[in-house]
């Protein structure tokens, strides 16, 4: 096989693509990570969620707009998340836990394995796909062409089906960004995630702050599963592969970085693009695909275990 | 003459129904199996509450280990010509050898960290088994020979059971030396611990080489008993499931992990198919449309439960944390035989003093 310039412009861009939601999915994990101290280990089952409340959606009334039905996949991710916080993580924030630390690991473990076997209770095994949720009209400019399911600029093919995915998950981002730096609440965020007490003392109640924080997580990686429902075939374990991609980048980001969050995951997805679009053998590249980004975690956290924006250890 | 104090007999009791299995379940060879399967996933729980409840390191690359040393012991095997037992301690030795490069790159690294890195570390491995076809077989998986000469079960089951026995010796042992105490203190506070002299590379290193070659050798010998492998073993639900049985089973005690992970194997195995009796099945068969909706079946037997016997452990584990931090069965036995000694652990103190001085939550944990 030949390398050409367009076949590598070709693996970047849809690189990033697929990375603008890794990046979405790591915001809510370094969110989660920079207000509560925590790393949710059930962030992918969150995801899982999200495209399976989409696509049960949109099988049962079929004529809501997607848009919709992702906004409710995040509705739904929000309301477990708060719950969960709630029931299992307040205590924590109380003191009402030893080893608060291994706690957190445990326990949001043992929701990953919960929600994991639950779905799989309600929904059965087999995988589901939901149908494209945009078509494209047909347009041929000659450098540009479209058809239905696929937009060719200049020779590179796009699906439109991750192009939109990926134009609601920067739709998504800029929002959240918004939210967190212009608003009040935003702002609220952030000085718990600084300093838990100056914040109580100026009248921000960290307990809800924490419950927000974990709400607004997994609702990100509920949304990011919901916009590539129509991508992906999916399983009740799709969200494992896709969690250990959010770790991954929130630790080359730096854990509780945004900035880092934004960059680690189109790092990741053009890495991941690139790796298995240049390995000979397909065949491997595709087993290896999720690898690659495994293989930077772990050089990362044993060169550089703050990231590359992360706060001082 | 001195009373036989109860819990003894208790523990006599169990004991010798663990050794009269084979006669009890003379006509059940399938249970006399799920016994030996049972024994295996003690092994795998006993030595992670050693790693984990013991020295701290919350290592999610236990099955991991468990697979590397089957898979070397296999393709030994199959390549060299090993023979079983050969390739069952080189199998062990190779996962120990991995259990200290890895406790070795895991040195810097604490709680949050040390369970990504070791996620990260099983999901190579994984992905590595699932892609190097020529090697391990891929997903279709690796025929292994068998360790002996027979069909049946039960010299396995006592193969199983003396190895448990004998690695549970071993980490008692282990636990109630100098070794343990050092492994606490690493638990408790690392820095404290160095400060005081403990040599905190060699003993976390040394907890991750101990257990790497328990689970290592357990792994070996199953797979050769069962005489096959595939990395569809290597998902991180089964790693969930040790740590469900360790956590049930109550983290920091040995014993009762080993307890709880044949408690909760057995369960599962029953659960599988709940059964109901012969008159109630015709209902229960007209049920069948009903029941398949909420992913339940109609077995021959009974109900099917599918993933639904996993949610209940799941919801059990999360309870488990919350509520019962010494799991289930292992205040049973600290009831039993040490009637409220250690009340006081170091954790209470220092959550006392936490208390007294919220500060530390948030910013400085998960380092």
């Amino acid at each position: 096989m030949e390398i050409t310039g367009q076949y590598l412009m070709n693996l970047v861009l849809n690189g990033l693509l697929i990375g603008s939601i890794y990046a979405l999915m790591a915001l809510g994990l370094t969110l989660i990570f920079s207000v509560l101290g925590i790393v949710s280990f059930a962030h992918g089952e969150h995801y899982m969620i999200g495209g399976y409340v989409v696509y049960f959606l949109l099988e049962t009334f079929t004529n809501l707009h997607p848009l919709l039905a992702i906004l409710a996949a995040g509705l739904v991710t929000f309301l477990i998340g708060v719950l969960f916080e709630r029931l299992f993580l307040q205590p924590m924030a109380r003191g009402e836990i030893e080893r608060p630390g291994e706690y957190a690991i445990l326990v949001t473990f043992g929701l990953a394995f919960f929600l994991q076997y639950l779905v799989q209770g309600i929904v059965g095994p087999h995988s589901k796909r939901a149908d494209r949720f945009f078509d494209l009209p047909s347009v041929d400019l000659g450098w540009l062409t479209s058809t239905a399911g696929t937009l060719k600029v200049g020779g590179i093919p796009f699906s439109a089906s991750r192009l939109a995915a990926a134009a609601i998950a920067v739709i998504l981002l800029l929002a959240m960004i918004y939210f967190i730096k212009r608003t009040w609440v935003g702002k609220g965020l952030q000085a718990v995630s600084q300093d838990r007490n100056a914040a109580a003392v100026v009248g921000i109640n960290p307990l809800n702050m924490n419950t927000l924080a974990f709400g607004l997580g997994t609702m990100l990686a509920g949304m990011s599963g919901a916009t590539l429902v129509d991508v992906f075939a999916w399983v009740p374990w799709i969200g494992v592969p896709a969690s250990s991609k959010a770790f991954v980048i929130i630790v080359l980001g730096g854990m509780g970085s945004m900035p880092g969050a934004l960059l680690g995951g189109l790092i990741i997805g053009v890495v991941e693009s690139l790796g298995s679009g240049l390995l000979p053998d397909p065949g491997k590249a595709l087993a290896y695909k999720d690898a690659f980004g495994l293989l930077i975690f772990a050089l990362v956290l044993l060169v550089k275990p703050t990231g590359l924006f992360g706060r001082k250890l | 003459m001195k009373r036989v104090p109860l819990q003894w007999i208790l523990a006599a009791g169990l004991f010798i129904l663990a050794l009269a299995a084979p006669v009890l379940l003379k006509d059940q060879q399938y249970w006399l199996f799920i016994a030996t399967q049972a024994y295996f996933w003690a092994m795998l729980a006993s030595s992670w509450a050693l790693l984990a409840g013991y020295a701290g390191q919350f290592s999610f690359g236990h099955i991991a280990f468990m697979a590397i040393a089957s898979y070397a012991s296999g393709i030994l095997g199959r390549d060299l010509g090993w023979s079983p037992v050969s390739g069952v301690v080189a199998g062990t030795l190779v996962a120990g050898v991995v259990g200290l490069v890895i406790g070795y790159l895991c040195l810097r690294l604490r709680r949050t960290y040390l369970a990504l890195f070791t996620i990260a570390f099983a999901e190579i491995f994984r992905l590595v088994v699932n892609a190097e076809i020529d090697l391990t077989g891929g997903p279709l998986g690796l025929y292994m020979d068998y360790l002996l000469d027979t069909t049946s079960y039960i010299p396995y089951y006592y193969l199983m059971l003396g190895l448990l026995l004998a690695s549970l010796a071993f980490m008692y042992w282990l636990a109630s030396s100098r070794f343990g105490l050092f492994f606490r203190s690493i638990r408790e506070d690392e820095v404290a611990a160095a400060a005081m002299g403990v040599h905190i590379v060699r003993y976390k290193i040394l907890a991750f080489v101990v257990t790497s070659m328990i689970a290592g050798l357990a792994g070996a010998v199953d797979h050769h008993f069962i005489g096959f492998i595939a990395p569809s073993e290597l998902i991180i639900g089964r790693m969930s499931l040790v740590i469900a049985m360790a956590v049930i089973g109550g983290i920091e005690s040995l014993i009762g992990a080993a307890l709880g992970a044949i408690f909760i194997h057995f369960s599962l195995e029953w659960l599988q198919q709940i059964p109901v009796p012969a008159s109630m099945m015709p209902k229960l068969i007209a049920m069948q449309p009903m029941l398949e909706k909420i992913g339940l079946g109609v077995g021959e037997r009974g109900i099917m439960t599918y993933a639904w016997r996993m949610v209940a452990f799941g919801l059990l584990l999360m309870l488990t944390l919350r509520f019962w931090r010494n799991g289930l069965i292992h205040p049973i036995i600290d009831r039993l035989f040490r009637q409220r000694v250690r009340k006081e652990t170091v954790a209470k103190r220092v959550q006392a003093a936490e208390v007294a001085s919220p500060t530390t939550f948030g910013g400085t944990e998960g380092r």
